[in-house]
């Protein structure tokens, strides 16, 4: 690492290009004065759109409907299956319908203050304006969110706010959203102005120009490589949680198309801030494909205990009150149960690291309903949560209005992304990047029922205006198309990687790479992080790496269907992401959000921020050797920044 | 536990599968059905064999990636429990379990136990959709909505698309999806404007697919992992009426 | 809509075959019950048929209705068996019914072999009573008012003295019976009838329909073989 002090300066290839203005009205003099696309201009253009998520979906509708000839890519068979569809919490918005005295202000202080006050005000308030229109967009599409009796909608209270301001639609909030934005996508196919590709994964990117000018797909049925075209494209391709092998993300999620991207020439920032979810069902044996989660609202009305004694191996309903910990009332007296994920996670993993944990593998904690139950009766906690309780109960094959549940963190959420500016802009010109893919509103810390809104805010409301934007000040003859010889070159690249894989005849699997790097990565980039486990990680990282290319073993050929074609690939890329993730949590020497590093703490145990050293952006640029390191410093205006505590 | 399974095997689309036996011999009843399947390609690839392809992605029954006729039944024997979540408790140890791709004309095998739904996609498009452009639309709260009416259409629109219904449908027909999407829509006022148009066409699409008819035989709400019930399919069929004799 | 594609769309194929189904219904259920004036005697049987036949045109385009419905039926309900095998050319090695609330017992699923059994039936049937012996074979009866009409009571007779049709006739109402039990139930759906609520009773009242027709019409041929 280089010297930090050199660092430690805002560097000249991070324009936020934040326009000047009062915070509020920042987004409305954006708009004012960013030139405008004509529509016959706008029919001339083609945009690429990768991915169908909420971000993918509802970017590629709207300008499909704004007139733009778009394409859109994913991996899935339809996108409709887009990972989006999993989240099952809530959206927020600042509508203030509860009358509780919500605003737009509060909204955007609680993302910011959430964030552990590493994100950039700027964006964070343009979310926060733009979060109403999300909701009035979705109704308007047949969104059936939850209603109150007297037909208005119906708000909740989530983590990290006082005020009820989630909307949701039973514990499928992200279908519903998903399943509307994907409806609009279909809406445009049919009139023909977006063509819809599923089963193609993007695995390169073009760059003529130095713009962003197309990409190379693979057709995961056919396995042919193809290329496509476009004056832009628009990454939204969601989170590289998987890079964990364990997590709460589906099984196609991955890192692929940031990391090309990265690769020719886009910055990562932030790899190193991860969310990890105190409420999943825990791991209950090797062969374990992914983990399940449990929605955070579960603690409402679920107290977390563990025995006192690790060797009580009594059934938990036979353990007397006075023989159990709850840890988290014990340690926080004023939240309780409450206190939000990170808090809750590193505490789960203290006592399972000190060996009360429970269960066969001894890596879980109670979540306990009894209390509850005896309180408000069983019928209550089944219309809250009875979902949830079958969904537990398929899985785990307890019952939890009887027993207990069993609960350990599990990697969820990525805030780390490509970095980008105010016009979601990447370090490449005309490569833009939308939802989770991008690393910017959550800062170091995403608070819950608000990655929906990111998403669809991203593809809805922002990229429409900041498009427009950027291809009203290109030239025509930046055009290429596909016979331009930069696809050539670079599609050659993408079939000889493919090719080695192949041909390497080795003896391991790319679950086996997958699960090694991910216990590496549970382990020493996970919940708590110190300086000597990192660096001993990145060492083992490189030789996983090495090894992965003399031993991976991929079975078939690549002109057909092959799942397991397609997961290496993704593997060698989430090794050289771990790489950096281990590298960025070295460098950033202070605790903040999901990321604690053990030298830094106060002497209760808690994350010690430092705001004086660290309060930057850290964005990474690939070159032949060791990533480079640029900072973007994070100035805030409007905000004071405080100590999180929940005591 | 040991489980044998018989598993189809078929290159690609043109060519001939057959059941292939198996023996998963360290399955646990802790596992998935996929994660059996996890293990038993695990298996194949230290023997040199070529693993068994089949879809998923989420794993918790919400994408409807997965989908296999296992045992003779859409997504196994379990209730209202996609495949993925469908646990290897329901099974005995020493059991022999049949695994099939879902089988329709309309969704035609790609390999081993992987098809093409892509039908289901475009019957969505169409006309599954309320047709609004972005920014176009009113507050939230302008049009209030009875609860049950929302409750309802709710229950309609939590349908994932897994295609199960058609795989267990004798007749292999798509109506259960295609009516829960048209119930869905049609139950609230922002859809109920072009409920006409869009029963038409998305019918017509069905049909233009290749899937077959209905015969009321409700074995695709028995096998629903989200238990749509097959009232929604009565309620298109009044839909397509309405919109008759509307002309 | 042009309202014959939307006729032939599979929607509206549904609602025809419950359409023509419940007309069907309507008639086999009085068909039933008019025969069961057999039993008070020659009389009341034969007057019973011969006031059907004096209502003229009203009895002819009921007729003519009849058969139009029976026609439409069958065919349509051919037609779909069709579009059965041509949406699955591919069929499993096991398959299982997944149990409740599958509708598709061995009614439901024979639906096709009962209808088809019913057309032979049907055919067979009109031969030997439609157009079986009448006033011209010496089959004529006088009535109390001194009319002279077709002696349907004694062609009955005569014909469920023979154990073939005392028999036969009872198995294939039972099949009847069998047809009625899902189709009851499958022309309110296919009519979009049927809601959440209703369905559980309206399946019930199929069941109960389908005994009442079948006992109602094996009734006549078995007591005419036993008893006359
Ligand atoms: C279990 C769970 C519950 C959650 N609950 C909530 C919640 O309650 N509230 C909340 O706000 N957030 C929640 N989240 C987070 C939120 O769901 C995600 O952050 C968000 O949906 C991401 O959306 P996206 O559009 O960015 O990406 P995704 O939805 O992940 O979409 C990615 C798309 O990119 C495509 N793609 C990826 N790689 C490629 C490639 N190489 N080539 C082509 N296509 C590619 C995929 O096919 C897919 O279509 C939850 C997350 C999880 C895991
Ligand atoms: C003429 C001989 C007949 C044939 C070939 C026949 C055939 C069929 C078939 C194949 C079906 C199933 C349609 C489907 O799968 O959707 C059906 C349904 C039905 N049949 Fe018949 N049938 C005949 C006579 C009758 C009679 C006499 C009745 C009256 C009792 C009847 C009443 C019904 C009803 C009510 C239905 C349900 C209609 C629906 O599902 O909408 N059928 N018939
Ligand atoms: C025990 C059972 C039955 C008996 C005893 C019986 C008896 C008769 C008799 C005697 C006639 C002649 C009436 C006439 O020519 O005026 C007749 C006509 C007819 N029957 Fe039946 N029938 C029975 C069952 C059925 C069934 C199950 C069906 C339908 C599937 C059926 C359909 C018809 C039809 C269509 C006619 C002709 C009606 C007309 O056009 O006049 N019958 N039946
Ligand atoms: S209706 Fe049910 S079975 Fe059919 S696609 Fe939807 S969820 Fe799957
Ligand atoms: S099983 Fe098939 S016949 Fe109709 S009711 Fe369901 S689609
Ligand atoms: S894998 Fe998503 S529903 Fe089964």
């Amino acid at each position: 690492m280089g010297s930090p002090v050199a660092e430690r300066s805002q560097s000249p290839r991070l324009d936020s290009k934040v326009p000047s203005g009062r915070l509020q009205e920042k987004w409305d003099i954006y708009k004012n004065s960013v030139s405008l696309v004509s529509p016959a201009n706008k029919r001339s253009h083609h945009i690429l759109v990768v991915g169908s998520g909420l971000a993918g979906a509802s970017a590629a509708a709207t300008l499909a409907g704004l007139g733009y000839n778009v394409t859109c890519f994913c991996i899935q068979d339809s996108p409709r299956r887009a990972h989006s569809i999993a989240a099952q919490g809530g959206i927020n918005a600042a509508k203030n319908y509860p009358n509780d005295g919500d605003t737009i202000w509060r909204l955007f202080y609680d993302t910011i203050k959430g964030g552990d006050y590493r994100s950039r005000e700027a964006n964070v308030y343009r979310l926060a304006q733009v979060s109403n229109n999300i909701i009035d967009q979705a109704v308007a599409q047949g969104v059936p969110f939850a209603r109150e009796y007297g037909g208005m909608l119906s708000n909740r209270s989530f983590g990290g706010a006082q005020v009820s301001r989630t909307f949701y639609a039973r514990g499928q909030t992200g279908q519903q959203l998903l399943l509307g934005a994907y409806q609009a996508l279909s809406h445009q196919v049919s009139m023909g102005r977006v063509k819809m590709l599923p089963r193609r994964e993007m695995i390169d990117l073009v760059v003529a120009n130095d713009r962003a000018c197309g990409l190379i797909a693979r057709n995961l049925i056919t396995g042919e490589l193809e290329r496509y075209a476009g004056d832009a494209v628009l990454l939204c391709t969601g989170g590289y949680g998987n890079a964990y092998y364990l997590s709460t993300n589906a099984k196609n999620s991955n890192v692929t198309a940031a990391w090309r991207c990265y690769k020719r020439g886009a910055f990562f920032a932030n790899p190193c801030y991860t969310q990890i979810h105190p409420t999943c069902i825990p791991v209950s044996g090797d062969y374990q494909s992914k983990l399940t989660l449990m929605s955070e609202s579960l603690r409402n009305d679920g107290r977390v205990w563990v025995p006192k004694d690790p060797k009580d191996s009594r059934a938990p309903e036979m353990i007397p009150e006075d023989a159990r910990d709850y840890y988290l009332e014990r340690r926080y007296p004023s939240f309780g149960n409450l206190v939000p994920r990170d808090v809750a996670s590193r505490a789960a993993k203290k006592e399972c690291d000190e060996g009360r944990g429970v269960g066969e593998t001894r890596l879980a904690v109670y979540l306990d309903f009894a209390d509850s139950i005896r309180r408000l009766g069983e019928h209550t906690i089944r219309e809250r949560y009875g979902n949830l309780f079958e969904m537990y109960e398929r899985i785990t094959g307890d019952n939890p209005y009887k027993t207990p549940m069993r609960i350990y963190p599990a990697v969820h959420y990525t805030m780390g992304g490509l970095w980008v500016d105010y016009e979601l802009q990447s370090t490449v010109p005309g490569l833009f990047v939308l939802g989770e893919a991008n690393f910017s509103d959550h800062g170091a810390n995403r608070l819950g029922a608000s990655a929906l809104m990111q998403g669809l805010a991203d593809g809805y409301f922002v990229i429409p205006y900041t498009l427009g934007a950027y291809l009203a000040g290109t030239r025509q003859s930046d055009q290429v198309t596909e016979t331009h010889e930069h696809f050539a070159t670079v599609e050659e690249e993408a079939g000889a990687r493919i090719d080695s894989m192949l041909k390497n005849k080795g003896d391991k699997s790319p679950t086996q790479f997958h699960r090694e790097l991910g216990r590496l990565l549970w382990d020493h980039v996970g919940m708590a992080r110190n300086r000597t486990d990192l660096m001993s990680t990145i060492d083992a990282i490189e030789n996983l790496k090495e090894e992965f290319w003399e031993r991976i073993l991929v079975p078939g050929s690549a002109d057909r269907y092959n799942k397991n074609l397609e997961f290496a690939g993704r593997v060698a890329d989430f090794i050289e992401l771990g790489s950096l993730m281990a590298r960025d949590a070295l460098r950033r020497e202070e605790s903040c959000g999901g990321h604690f590093r053990e030298e830094y703490q106060t002497p209760e145990g808690e994350a010690a921020r430092d705001d004086e050293a660290f309060a930057d952006v850290a964005a990474w640029e690939h070159t032949e050797q060791d990533p480079a390191l640029h900072l973007e410093q994070l100035s805030f205006e409007n905000v004071h920044l405080t100590k999180r505590s929940y005591k | 536990m040991i489980i044998n399974l018989r598993v189809w095997r078929q290159e690609g689309p043109e060519s001939p599968g057959k059941l292939v036996d198996y023996t998963v011999p360290e399955a646990s009843e802790h596992m998935s059905f996929l994660e059996l399947l996890d293990v038993l390609n695990e298996q194949l690839l230290a023997d040199g064999e070529e693993p068994v392809e089949f879809d998923s992605d989420c794993r918790e029954g919400i994408c409807g990636s997965c989908g296999l006729m296992v045992a003779g039944i859409a997504h196994g024997p379990q209730k209202r429990t996609a495949v993925c979540q469908l646990h290897m408790r329901s099974f005995k140890d020493g059991d022999t379990i049949t695994v099939e791709p879902f089988r329709a004309r309309a969704f035609p095998v790609i390999r081993d136990l992987v098809v093409d739904r892509s039908a289901f996609d475009r019957i969505i498009t169409a006309h599954g959709y309320v047709s609004v452009t972005t920014g176009s639309a009113p507050d939230a709260n302008a049009i209030p909505i009875p609860k049950d009416t929302a409750d309802e259409a709710m229950d309609y629109a939590t349908c994932i698309g897994c295609g199960a219904c058609v795989a267990a449908c004798p007749n292999g027909s798509a109506s259960l999806f295609t009516a829960a999407k048209i119930a869905h829509l049609g139950l609230l006022p922002q859809g109920e404007v072009e409920s006409p148009q869009r029963v038409t066409a998305m019918v017509n699409q069905m049909d233009a697919e290749g899937f077959g008819d209905c015969s009321n035989y409700a074995e695709c709400e028995a096998v629903c992992p989200k238990g749509i019930s097959v009232a929604g399919i009565a309620s298109m069929r009044r839909a397509y009426m309405k919109g008759l004799l509307s002309g | 809509m042009n309202l014959i594609t939307a006729l032939t769309s599979p929607v509206g194929r549904k609602v025809l075959t419950g359409a023509t189904g419940i007309g069907l219904v309507a008639f086999v259920i009085a068909h039933m019950i008019g025969n069961l004036s057999y039993l008070p005697g020659p009389e009341a049987y034969n007057g019973y048929a011969h006031k059907l036949l004096s209502l003229g045109w009203i009895f002819y385009t009921i007729e003519i209705l009849l058969a139009l419905c029976f026609l439409l039926h069958a065919i349509i309900g051919i037609s779909i068996q069709i579009r059965r095998w041509q949406a699955r050319p591919v069929g499993y090695k096991m398959y299982k019914s997944a149990g409740k609330p599958s509708r598709s017992g061995y009614s439901a699923r024979s639906m096709i072999f009962t209808g088809i059994i019913l057309l032979g039936f049907l055919i067979l049937h009109l031969i030997s009573f439609k157009y079986g012996p009448g006033v011209a074979e010496g089959y004529t009866a006088t009535l109390d008012n001194g009319e002279s009409v077709r002696d349907l009571h004694r062609l009955m007779t005569e014909k469920f003295k023979e154990p073939l049709y005392a028999f036969g006739y009872p198995i294939i109402m039972i099949l009847l019976g069998m047809h009625m039990r899902h189709g009851v139930w499958s022309a309110l759906q296919s009519l979009g009838m049927m809601s959440r609520r209703l369905s559980p009773y309206l399946y019930a009242l199929a069941a109960i329909l389908g005994v009442f027709v079948a006992v109602g019409f094996l009734f006549v041929p078995l007591y005419i073989y036993f008893l006359v």
